[in-house]
């Protein structure tokens, strides 16, 4: 730090601190960290040394966790790993760009609905992601440009057959909106389908780590008691033995055939076929956090049949 | 440490009053529970080193007499949030350099309240700035290399559309 100065008057002063770079770690850290995402952005356009410190991964982890945290979990993690990874095969060439983007997408969706005719055009302007920090990562959340997987209730939001249930999907951000496009997998015979304007409340980060393809393990079953909150996980394709309960939902009225089944704890079997989608896995709610309560804001205004 | 205005459990003499040297030359008085907000100060008040001035030579005297004036209004008794809120926001109303002064002397002398003020007056400062404006106003030279530059350009193309 330079010397006080002698002649302590009003103009400009070039002595002391004068420079933001002069300032101790300490408070320089301070400064950043009160920064929102534009503004450690901006300052990361300024001078080399501002560059290094804004793209560092302290920062831009808690803006992460802060917006994001609630919706983002391990399945979105792995897709953005796998989008890097992709982005490291094809060079940083631009005319890797959209190829790469087209490999990605058969990478990360193995399945069917990933075969399916779906509209990339927009997609394709898309560049993939710029390097491994979570600065990128959140940058590519911001603009749209990383779908990630989710969960999101009341799909096509308050469509009769969709009433408290909560589907995975693949959701691109709008910034200008707040709110997001939602990509749901086709189902049985339906396509896949579009819905915009999806809410923040409306999402979820899944709470099960596997694929929507992958049968749930109800491993829960042996922990269930009276007055527990379930929720029903609609998988595809495996079976899997559990043993019995009864499983009453208190949506539908008591007089409803929907309103009680018996499960089978030893030999549970998902009912359905594989067009439709096997129908059975159970998963207890957490009771630590707002899970039941998310629900709960859910449920119909009159009893179902 | 505790910056607020209630008093310890085992109150200092009452208005027992510790004297600081400007690096200047210049004292200033201040009260022992004002002091206290500084862990530097407290320290030295721990180890009896209170008694002559201490010197400051990191701190001119128009910053100490800012910093004395801060620590009396943090300790007093009374004060409500939002009075003070007010008084800070005019406190740290001042151009960039004299605020970085301020950071300065709080790091220095382990402030964290004022510390924590001074920064967060920094950060209002660039939100909302462009790069090219916080250059400008904070005086800092562009000393990026073409390979940088063709990077950052990029980066915000991807970022800003």
């Amino acid at each position: 730090m330079s010397p006080a100065s002698e002649a302590d008057n009003a103009e400009e002063s070039k002595e002391g601190a004068s420079s933001l770079l002069d300032l101790p770690e300490l408070a320089l850290e301070c400064i950043l960290e009160k920064l929102p995402p534009d503004g450690l952005l901006s300052m990361s356009g300024v001078c080399t040394a501002l560059r290094d410190r804004c793209r560092s991964d302290y920062f831009w982890d808690k803006h992460m966790k802060q917006k994001w945290g609630r919706v983002i979990g391990p399945s979105a993690y792995k897709v953005w790993q796998l989008c890097l990874a992709s982005r490291r095969d094809n060079g940083d060439s631009n005319q890797g760009k959209q190829k790469g983007l087209l490999r990605l997408f058969s990478l990360v969706w193995p399945c069917s609905w990933a075969g399916e005719k779906i509209n990339i055009g927009q997609d394709q302007t898309c560049s993939l992601p710029h390097d491994s920090s979570v600065m990128s990562w959140y940058i590519a959340l911001e603009t749209g440009r990383f779908w990630f997987p989710a969960q999101v209730y009341n799909r096509e939001n308050g469509h009769a057959g969709f009433m408290l249930s909560c589907y995975d999907a693949e959701l691109s951000y709008d910034f200008r909106t707040d709110a997001f496009r939602a990509r749901y997998p086709p189902h049985g015979r339906r396509a896949i389908a579009l819905e915009t304007g999806v809410t923040w409340e409306r999402l979820r980060s899944p709470p099960v780590d596997t694929s929507p393809h992958d049968l749930h393990l109800s491993d829960c079953l042996k922990d269930l008691c009276p007055g527990d909150h379930v929720e029903i996980q609609w998988r595809r394709n495996k079976e899997f033995p559990y043993d019995a309960v009864v499983l009453e939902f208190n949506q539908y009225s008591a007089g409803s055939r929907w309103s009680r089944t018996t499960i089978d704890r030893r030999n549970h079997r998902e009912e359905g076929n594989e067009a439709d989608g096997f129908y059975g896995g159970i998963r207890k709610l957490r009771t630590d956090d707002d899970e039941i309560s998310v629900w709960k804001r859910l449920w119909p205004t009159e009893l179902l049949e | 440490m505790s910056s607020s205005s209630s008093s310890s459990s085992s109150p200092p003499c009452p208005k027992k009053m510790i004297t600081l040297k400007s690096s200047d030359g210049e004292t200033f008085e201040i009260e022992e529970i004002a002091a206290l907000q500084s862990k530097t100060l407290e320290n030295m008040i721990d180890e009896n080193c209170a008694s002559t001035p201490i010197p400051l030579p990191n701190v001119k005297g128009k910053i100490l007499a800012k910093v004395v004036e801060f620590c009396t209004k943090h300790a007093e008794a009374g004060a409500d949030a939002e009075t003070l809120r007010a008084w800070d926001a005019e406190f740290v109303g001042v151009e960039h350099a004299i605020v970085f002064d301020y950071i300065l002397a709080a790091n220095f002398l382990e402030i964290p309240t004022l510390l924590d003020l001074a920064c967060e007056s920094v950060a209002e400062m660039i939100k909302g700035k462009t790069p090219d404006e916080i250059r400008k106003f904070f005086n800092i030279n562009n000393a990026f290399s073409p390979e940088e530059e063709e990077d950052v350009r990029r980066q915000n193309q991807w970022a800003f559309e």
